[in-house]
């Protein structure tokens, strides 16, 4: 008795849901970017995932390479953007001392 | 012998992703949310560990679970932090908006649910090596492509929190 596909995609599709729904809702510019990274998460499931299948449907090594490649790459995408994201949320926050994002709604220095 | 173990460990890690994930979205202490992500991401990597992508579930306890969630948590020590209200809670288009995503996500329910699953399982083995070999052979210039931009965003993170002295 294995865990079906269906499974894994549902436990990702709900995380995506709840990454999206505090990016649209939270006001705290850190944890818009902890919401962002959960989102990510999410996707990196779904592709192991359909990788695991894609490796039982095909040749039997159990893992499609392909998927594990496009995970790494989105592991480099998430630590550059969490490394700039926050950057630039210290960089805001010098000019005006709030991580509130209804505050900082110009682009003005 | 032991095959009510997978979907144990799932449910498991199901329980510890969703629950935590819905605790960072609306508890109101940053610290205590900086954790639960961190929580997160480690229910994460037992699901790759689940999925038989060991490599990936190292990754993600090395760049999750260590490097993003310091680097959050820094970003918290290093701004303050004020209560405010939820932003989008109870407005007049939320009915609208929930019939919509309903339309959206119901063909992905039902595509998600037919997959059938071979009856084979698959052989499991260390998938370090043909990782390794995918990723420097086929996808080197990617790779190398991933190399600059990680540095790219190192130099841009210096220069954008770099103070200017005068």
């Amino acid at each position: 008795m294995t865990v079906p596909l269906g499974a894994y995609i549902a436990v990702s599709a709900v995380l995506f849901f709840l990454g999206a729904a505090g990016v649209l809702v939270r006001r705290n510019a850190v944890v818009i970017l902890m919401c962002v990274e959960l989102m990510l998460n999410a996707s990196n499931l779904a592709l192991v995932a359909f990788a695991r299948r894609a490796g039982q449907l095909g040749a039997g090594s159990g893992l499609d390479q392909r998927g594990s490649v496009f995970v790494v790459f989105v592991f480099v995408i998430a630590a550059a953007e969490v490394a700039v994201g926050l950057a630039i949320i210290l960089a805001a926050y010098r000019n005006r001392p709030t991580v509130n994002v209804d505050d900082i709604h110009e682009m003005r220095g | 012998m032991f095959d009510f173990l997978e979907p144990l460990f799932f449910a498991l890690f199901a329980l510890g992703i969703i629950g935590a994930g819905a605790a960072v979205v609306l508890l109101r202490r940053i610290t205590a949310q900086a954790l639960l992500m961190a929580f997160t991401f480690a229910c994460m990597a037992g699901m790759f560990l689940l999925l038989g992508a060991e490599t990936i579930a190292l990754f993600q306890v090395l760049i999750y679970v260590g490097a993003i969630t310091i680097l959050i948590l820094f970003g918290v020590m290093f701004t303050k932090q004020e209560e405010r209200a939820y932003g989008l809670f109870f407005q007049k288009q939320a009915p609208l908006a929930t019939g919509l995503a309903v339309i959206v996500a119901l063909p992905v329910v039902i595509l998600a649910f037919s997959f059938k699953d071979p009856a084979t399982p698959s052989a499991r083995g260390s998938d370090l090596i043909p990782l390794a070999t995918s990723l420097f052979t086929d996808y080197a210039f990617p790779f190398e492509v991933a190399s600059v931009l990680l540095l790219a965003a190192l130099v841009g993170a210096i220069v954008l929190v770099k103070r200017d002295e005068q």
